[in-house]
């Protein structure tokens, strides 16, 4: 435990250094969200309405969905793939702590600054442009976080899936592509799910995507209340550990084809 | 006429300080302070047609700066520097026509094109005429042994095979100036000494200008007469490699094996470095004692069977120079 | 500049035969730019079903702009892909430029033989598939002019992106770390032109007409094409400018281009 945390605080200094990169990502999703906003309240027109998404709950999702982009990786995360390929994988499999742990440890390092000066600056910032939502209730604003971290952890089991295929093909970085695209649409980035079509909802829900960013964005917007509300975080809980326990199987998988094959 | 003219050059970087810690981390976020740091540092040098000389000096010492400056990748921040009479960086297109570059660890080739190929493409580039091209290729060719490994994709060369192609690269356009960076780096012994006999030789029979950077000291004893060495920016020696060793490489080593084992074989004016057995190891310095003497001087105590002396490791001559520039600063 | 362009080619047929060298990886990676396409657009066409227009334009009309953005975008992509921000950056940083400096030819000419990226064919086919849908959604009547017109806009698309490109990568001479930013110009200017112009607020119309003149790339061609009036009170010809902006921003970028390359110092070590 003690090693994990030291791993975090590591991880945690480095991207602290990435200074000029964090405000030129900073930059980079505000004027985004500028744009998206522009679509977004254009598409809505007179509707002042639609699905429950009021126009300013819309305008808090274009705004919320840029802000958690580097939180959660949105756009793709290979450094194991990469140290697969290198071969520093061996020396990482060396260390005294499960892999999967490892990995998770420099993430959340990663996923705390992130969040810290990416996600709450960005909405800091956007609140100065625009009238934005926040939870309604006591019970919205103490699930918000454990949504949050929920939504990190989904991610992360997620990339970790991806990146395990580096063990098996040389082409896992174009392989991956193909699972972050698929996040994009199923977590609600590109669009929020509600204003989909039913059937396109229902196939949502039979992926672990919606609990990455769509159940963070309902909860925020103050449209995912009451019974909905503790379903949703219990499903949030019961993805993360599915991918989780899936993560672990297949790591031991991908380890013994390694040992195997000897990198 | 010097071909390389080099007066008081100087290149400064801007370098960011960091703060240490996580505290520190965070300070940094928010401001950050810089350094100009003169990585060449007013440097003075001549180098005539046809010199063979090693540039030597510990990492970031700015061998790599003033290289790049020479080829012309790098402005100086000040001073004069002329190669083949006209400013690098002014005239790139021109003056990169007259040069060869081979830059350690990366490669001018195609990753994916056979040898062949790659060079045929040079030949276009630097518009070579076929003749020449042809001529030149046979020649580096039987030199470099390359035969073997002509229709070989770049990729799947070893590390010195891809050397010997790379420095084929870069000569085909008959420059009369080669910049070698780092050129038998990891290689093994016998790729470096194939690699050392073809820059002799293109050096004399071909008259080629060039400039040798390495951190492998036997590249600079087979190669060089000349050597100039840089640390932290400053040019610490320039000039022949065996004043060199006159001027800094004042110990010497004698070692001596007796006909049986003594327990103290210790003499004065000389320190006894091992001892194992029937063999020993002095050191002495060479203005203070001759071999003689001190062979004199064990003999009258110690019967002697064998015994050889031993000038200083260049390495440890080159040691004593740095040191001797940290004394300076 | 014969020289320069024969080498041009020769430099490219290298790169198409290594990209084939590597077919899978070659096909996988053209596949994956499509299902990026394919995905965007269809989150668009989903959300049109509730809301059926967006100031005033159909799911074909935004199609049609979104298609014809797409192809060219895609179509740019493939032939500057050397200026590719994003990679040139890397090329910068791990001193790929610099060998690329030491031959005695243009500069400009390698940097775009250095990159052919075929993979983008994925994208390109998406984009015109996205303009066959707008067209069975909403049929253009086609006029010689506008035969001849359509590939001229596409043209002058393929210069104005190539032109951000190249801004962005000059740009990276000066810094690689902040290089998102650059994304706001390429990525950001494309999805801004996906969508009509009179949608957005004053001032951000302003900023594409008057600062970046990506109005006239594809709005008011667009406008002409789908015979729509025109909300902005534009002149007549303003459909007609698209090549004069497309040929305005890529002399810019070719000026700063050479403006970066004067200035450019590789790195120390």
């Amino acid at each position: 435990m003690r090693l994990f945390f030291e791993l975090t605080k590591q991880s945690i200094r480095r991207h602290l250094t990435y200074r000029a990169a964090t405000l030129a990502g900073l930059v980079t999703n505000f004027v985004f969200g500028l744009m998206r906003v522009a679509v977004l309240v254009a598409l809505y027109g007179e509707a002042q309405e639609v699905e429950g998404i009021t126009v300013s709950g819309i305008i808090t999702y274009a705004c919320l969905s840029q802000a958690v982009i580097a939180y959660l990786s949105m756009f793709g995360w290979y450094e194991l793939m990469n140290s697969v390929y290198t071969g520093e994988v061996a020396a990482d499999l060396l260390k005294p702590m499960n892999y999967f742990s490892y990995w998770m440890a420099q993430d959340l390092g990663r996923a705390i600054v992130n969040l810290l000066l990416r996600g709450v600056l960005l909405m800091v910032l956007f609140s100065f442009m625009f009238e934005l939502d926040t939870p309604q209730t006591a019970i919205q604003w103490l699930a918000l976080p454990m949504a949050i971290i929920l939504g990190w952890l989904l991610s992360f089991s997620w990339r970790f899936l991806i990146n395990l295929a580096a063990f098996w093909t040389p082409n896992a970085v174009g392989f991956g592509r193909f699972g972050f695209v698929l996040s994009w649409f199923f977590s609600g980035f590109l669009m929020p799910l509600r204003l989909f079509p039913d059937w396109t909802v229902d196939l949502a829900n039979l992926t672990p995507f919606p609990h990455m960013l769509n159940t963070v964005v309902e909860l925020y917007i103050g449209v995912l209340s009451g019974a909905a509300l503790a379903q949703a975080l219990l499903m949030q809980l019961l993805w993360v550990l599915g991918l989780i326990l899936l993560g672990q199987l297949l790591m031991k998988a991908a380890v013994r084809r390694l040992v195997i094959l000897g990198g | 006429m010097n071909i390389i003219n080099v007066h008081q050059l100087h290149k400064q970087f801007k370098v960011s300080k960091h703060r240490r810690g996580m505290w520190g981390a965070v300070r940094n976020l928010v401001s950050q302070d810089y350094q100009l740091v003169e990585a060449v540092d007013h440097i003075d040098f001549q180098i005539g047609p046809g010199e063979l000389v090693g540039y030597l000096g510990p990492n970031g010492a700015g061998k790599s700066t003033t290289i790049k400056m020479l080829a012309g990748l790098l402005v100086p921040t000040g001073g004069i520097l002329e190669v083949n009479g006209r400013v690098p960086w002014r005239e790139r297109q021109a003056h990169v026509a007259e040069i060869g570059a081979v830059f350690g660890q990366r490669t001018t080739l195609w990753w994916d094109l056979p040898v062949i190929e790659s060079l045929a493409l040079l030949k276009h580039i630097y518009k070579i005429p076929e003749a020449r091209f042809q001529h030149n290729l046979a020649e580096f060719t039987d030199m470099l042994a390359l035969a073997p490994f002509l229709n070989t994709p770049v990729r799947s060369l070893s590390l010195g095979q891809r050397m010997r192609a790379d420095i084929c690269a870069a000569l085909l356009h008959e420059p009369k100036i080669l910049f070698l960076d780092e050129p038998t780096i990891g290689l093994d012994v016998v790729a470096k000494e194939r690699i050392r006999q073809f820059i002799k030789q293109v050096n004399q029979a071909r008259g080629v200008t060039v400039i040798l950077t390495t951190h492998d000291l036997q590249d600079v004893e087979k190669l060089c007469e000349r050597v100039m060495i840089i640390d932290r920016g400053r040019l610490l020696f320039d000039g022949q490699l065996k004043s060199l060793r006159d001027r800094f490489g004042g110990r010497r080593e004698m070692i001596v094996d007796f006909t049986e084992s003594y327990p103290d074989v210790a003499v004065e004016g000389a320190q006894l470095i091992a001892h194992d057995g029937v063999r020993a190891t002095y050191q002495f310095e060479r203005d203070e004692l001759t071999a003689s003497t001190l062979i004199g001087r064990i003999s009258s105590r110690y019967r002697i069977r064998d015994l050889t002396v031993r000038e200083t490791e260049i390495e440890e001559t080159i040691r004593r120079i740095y040191e001797k520039g940290l004394l300076e600063s | 500049m014969r020289h320069s362009f024969e080498l041009y080619h020769r430099l490219l047929s290298v790169q198409l035969r290594s990209q084939l060298q590597y077919r899978f990886s070659f096909l996988l990676e053209m596949f994956s730019t499509a299902f990026v396409v394919l995905l965007e657009f269809a989150s668009i066409a989903l959300v049109f079903e509730r809301f059926g227009h967006i100031k005033g334009w159909s799911l074909g009309e935004v199609a049609f702009l979104y298609g014809l953005v797409e192809t060219a975008f895609g179509l740019m992509d493939m032939v500057f892909s050397g200026f590719d921000p994003q990679r040139f950056g890397q090329s910068v940083r791990r001193g790929t430029f610099d060998q690329l400096l030491l031959r005695p030819i243009n500069i400009t000419a390698q940097v775009m033989g250095s990159d052919f990226a075929l993979r983008r064919l994925g994208k390109i086919a998406l984009g015109i598939g996205i303009l066959a849908y707008a067209l069975a959604l909403n049929p253009i009547t086609w006029t010689l002019g506008k035969i001849l017109y359509l590939p001229v806009v596409v043209a002058s698309n393929i210069l104005f992106f190539g032109g951000l490109f190249v801004v962005g990568a000059t740009i990276t001479f000066w810094t690689v770390e902040s290089i998102e930013v650059i994304n706001i110009l390429t990525y950001g200017g494309s999805f801004v032109i996906s969508y009509p112009m009179h949608i957005y607020q004053q001032w951000m119309r302003h900023f594409f007409t008057y600062l970046v003149p990506a109005i006239f790339l594809t709005y008011f061609p667009a406008l002409y094409f789908l015979d729509k009036p025109d909300p902005l009170h534009f002149p007549a010809y303003a459909p007609f400018l698209s090549p004069a902006a497309g040929l305005l921003v890529w002399a810019a970028s070719m000026a700063f281009w050479h403006f970066g390359l004067k200035h450019y110092q590789s790195t120390g070590t």
